[in-house]
């Protein structure tokens, strides 16, 4: 039995690095320090898992040899005018090195989960520019937390307790004994609600009124959290102040924020279903706090808007900056999304939906960008690694994807892999396979290796380097 | 005239930039037909893709006529500074991208960034066009700055993103964004817009003749105009006269017609 400790979680972009695991005979037995998603992770990766590389023959998926399996998929790639290579955000820097020269040598597309979560946060970026930080200032500084769109509780379990309102910071306290303490609140004021409803018949229920404004811990000279989202979710319960948005309307909402912070006046009773008097109480604790932050997640990107809604709170951001010390920092999902965008910008300067068609990079989502590719029919071909488009790419770009051959680099058993031509199975990286992925505030990190993968299993990096031999070999001979 | 015909239709996308009277002028077909396209990833000739014919009338300006779909050909008139080229069926993406000056017809539909940082010369598209009207390029902040657009269908959002100047009028509806970050030229709707027209807009002028379904709530009502005027022409109105966007301390002004928004009533209370 061996216990290993400082290991990082390949699981969401929080990339938590401080998991202890014990292994048993090549199994790993037990996680410690692990939410409940990084913890399932490790102890059931191997549940599901295949081993055998598979190739359609005549229909059907059989099993095959991996050099067989590889020649194929090269002579796929070879063939295309116009392939796509998509996914990148749960393997290793390394191996997204690699699939780099493989678009290209093959004159592909290439592109990462970006461009269908914080795609719109980079084109804002690009447009407008981000002041942000790394999470270890926020969690010694921060005073006010701001989540837009967001559910860390559910989707980054550990971001409050290790970086946000529940961490012990140098400056700043944890909430966590508050928070415990209001959630008894909370759940005795239910019981007393549901008790008078019953006793007074009421159909349906009314809830207890609750008085218009912030509630006093909003002026507190302590930590604090505001949650703006479409409903109340989990985390919206644990948050000093809820706002809840109408949905499509966070752009109003943050452009009202920024004219109130200028001191403005707006010619409305409400924006976005919130009372103006409440956005300018809100606006004041925003200009207050010694250093805010603002994590905005899927909610503000791919609500109406898009890329224009980022735009609008980075510029939020930038104005609260006159008064005050202000950063943002978007809920980057995958544990290596970010390392995607770092490492296909040092290598072609595009952070994502990179086209090398033509030899040189170029880079324009919405001409460039995979779903867009696959909506107009373009691709020929496609590879995919460590991503499940099939599930949840819209339904007629998820059927052009099938219409051309399909190769998945993907250990479990998915849509895509069912639907593909060739399935590679490879080691699980950050289990089975080491290297590098960056935190969702660009910290790099790196991925250990803590059992040994199947004889049948290579990394996602010597894959994807045998595949680009194999298709440099085909290009020799050809010429 | 130089008449190009597609030989077969195209799946990949093919880059169009040679298609350009100036890229053409003073030569030969032979020549033309040895200039390089890319489709997809593979290199070809001109010729490979089209049939080329020259009809010579020696009074007129170069033209070049597409017959066919050119929906996949991106680019077609990229940079051109004069001449023109008639499209007989829809055109793909970065229609006159940079263009300098001469025209560009449509007959059918247009693809998303057509006339995307244009500085002289007319595009007019029969049927509807993509996003991005002579909008700038990714994380440029320098739009159209000059010329005229006319599309008689419906435009897609971000029309005239990033605008300096010039004209783009739209006979049809628009999506949303109308003129985002525009410092200037102006925007004309002739049908319905979209939600968040003149976003983060510094300066210029929108002009909506159709429904809107709300102001942003960083725009100002500041009068009722009877009449409004582009490029010279008399609109009439009546027209609620909205100032912003004042998040972005911004000059620019939209004109909303008053008859087809009466539920923008409210705002007149604050005059
Ligand atoms: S919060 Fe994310 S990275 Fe941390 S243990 Fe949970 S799943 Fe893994």
């Amino acid at each position: 039995m061996t216990v290993i400790s400082h290991i990082t979680c390949p699981v969401c972009g929080d990339f938590c690095d401080d998991i202890e695991v014990t292994v048993e005979d090549n199994v790993i037995t037990d996680v410690k320090n692990a939410c409940a998603v990084g913890a399932a992770r490790f102890l059931n990766y191997a549940t599901h898992r295949r081993t055998k590389p598979l190739i359609r023959k005549d229909g059907e998926l059989v099993e095959a040899s991996l050099d067989e399996a590889i020649r194929k998929s090269a002579e796929i790639l070879a063939d295309a005018t116009y392939p796509l290579l998509f996914g990148w955000s749960s393997t290793s820097c390394e191996a997204t090195r690699v699939g780099l020269e493989l678009a290209e040598e093959v004159g592909g597309v290439i592109d990462n989960t970006s461009t269908i979560c914080h795609g719109p946060s980079i084109l804002g970026i690009q447009d407008i520019g981000i002041s942000s930080c790394t999470l270890g200032q926020l969690r010694h500084r921060a005073d006010l937390i701001f989540y837009w769109g967001s559910n860390p509780w559910d989707a980054h379990p550990r971001h409050i307790e290790r970086y946000t309102m529940f961490t012990e910071g140098r400056f700043q306290r944890s909430t966590w004994r508050k928070y415990v303490s209001r959630l008894g609140g909370t759940v005795t004021e239910k019981r007393l609600q549901r008790t008078a409803n019953l006793l007074l018949d009421h159909h349906p229920p009314t809830p207890i009124e609750t008085g218009q404004g912030l509630p006093y811990t909003m002026f507190q000279k302590k930590r604090k959290m505001v949650v703006a989202d479409v409903r109340k979710t989990r985390t919206a319960e644990a948050a000093d102040y809820f706002l809840q948005v109408e949905p499509n309307r966070d752009y109003e909402l943050l452009q009202a924020f920024r004219m109130l912070i200028r001191d403005g006046e707006l010619d409305v009773e409400e924006v976005a279903g919130v009372p103006v008097e409440l956005l300018e109480e809100v606006a004041d604790v925003m200009i207050g706090c010694e250093l805010g932050v603002f994590f905005f997640g899927l909610g503000l990107t791919m609500s109406e808007g898009r890329h224009r809604n980022i735009d609008a709170a980075l510029s939020l951001v930038r104005d609260l900056n006159q008064y005050t010390k202000f950063l943002i920092m978007p809920m980057r999902g995958h544990f290596n999304v970010t390392g995607a965008n770092v490492v296909f910008t040092w290598q072609t300067g595009y952070p994502f939906a990179v086209d090398l068609s033509q030899g040189f990079p170029r880079y324009n989502p919405g001409e460039t960008s995979t779903i867009d590719i696959l909506r107009r029919r373009e691709s020929d071909a496609a590879l995919v690694i460590g991503s499940d488009p099939l599930a949840h790419f819209p339904k007629k770009t998820a059927q052009n994807l099938i219409k051309n051959p399909l190769i998945a680099i993907d250990p479990e058993l998915t849509p895509t892999t069912l639907m593909a031509d060739v399935v590679i199975p490879p080691a699980y990286v950050g289990i089975e396979a080491e290297g590098t992925a960056y935190r969702m505030d660009h910290v790099p990190l790196p991925l250990k290796k803590i059992v040994d993968p199947p004889e049948t299993c290579l990394s996602d990096e010597e894959i994807l380097r045998r595949i680009l031999n194999e298709v440099r070999r085909i290009r020799r001979k050809l010429n | 005239m130089i008449i190009l015909t597609p030989k077969r239709s195209f799946t990949v996308p093919v880059g169009g930039e040679c298609i350009s009277p100036d890229t053409f002028a003073a030569k030969s077909t032979s020549e033309m037909a040895n200039l390089p396209v890319w489709e997809g990833n593979k290199k070809r000739a001109l010729g490979h893709l089209f049939r080329i014919e020259l009809k010579t009338a020696p009074s007129e300006s170069l033209t070049i006529r597409i017959r066919g779909d050119a929906g996949r050909i991106r680019r077609i008139g990229a940079k051109m500074s004069s001449g023109r080229i008639v499209i007989e069926g829809n055109a793909g993406m970065h229609l006159g991208e940079e263009m300098n000056g001469g025209a560009i017809t449509v007959v059918g539909n247009a693809g998303s960034w057509a006339g995307s940082r244009m500085k002289k010369g007319t595009i007019e598209i029969k049927g509807d066009a993509g996003h991005y009207i002579g909008a700038a390029y990714r994380g440029s902040n320098k739009g159209m700055n000059g010329g005229a657009i006319t599309i008689y269908g419906n435009a897609g959002n971000e029309v005239g993103c990033f605008m300096r100047k010039g004209l783009i009028k739209i006979h049809g509806d628009v999506g949303q964004f109308t003129g985002i970050h525009m410092k200037n030229g102006t925007i004309y709707i002739g049908g319905d817009s979209e939600v968040r027209a003149g976003a983060q807009m510094l300066g210029g002028k929108i002009v909506v003749l159709g429904r809107i379904p709300s102001i942003l709530p960083t725009f100002t009502i500041d009068d009722i105009k009877s009449r409004v005027k582009i490029d010279g022409e008399k609109v009439e109105g009546p027209f609620y006269r909205f100032l912003g966007d004042l998040a972005e301390n911004g000059n620019g002004k939209l004109f909303i017609s008053q008859k087809q928004n009466t539920h923008l009533t409210p705002c007149e209370r604050f005059l």
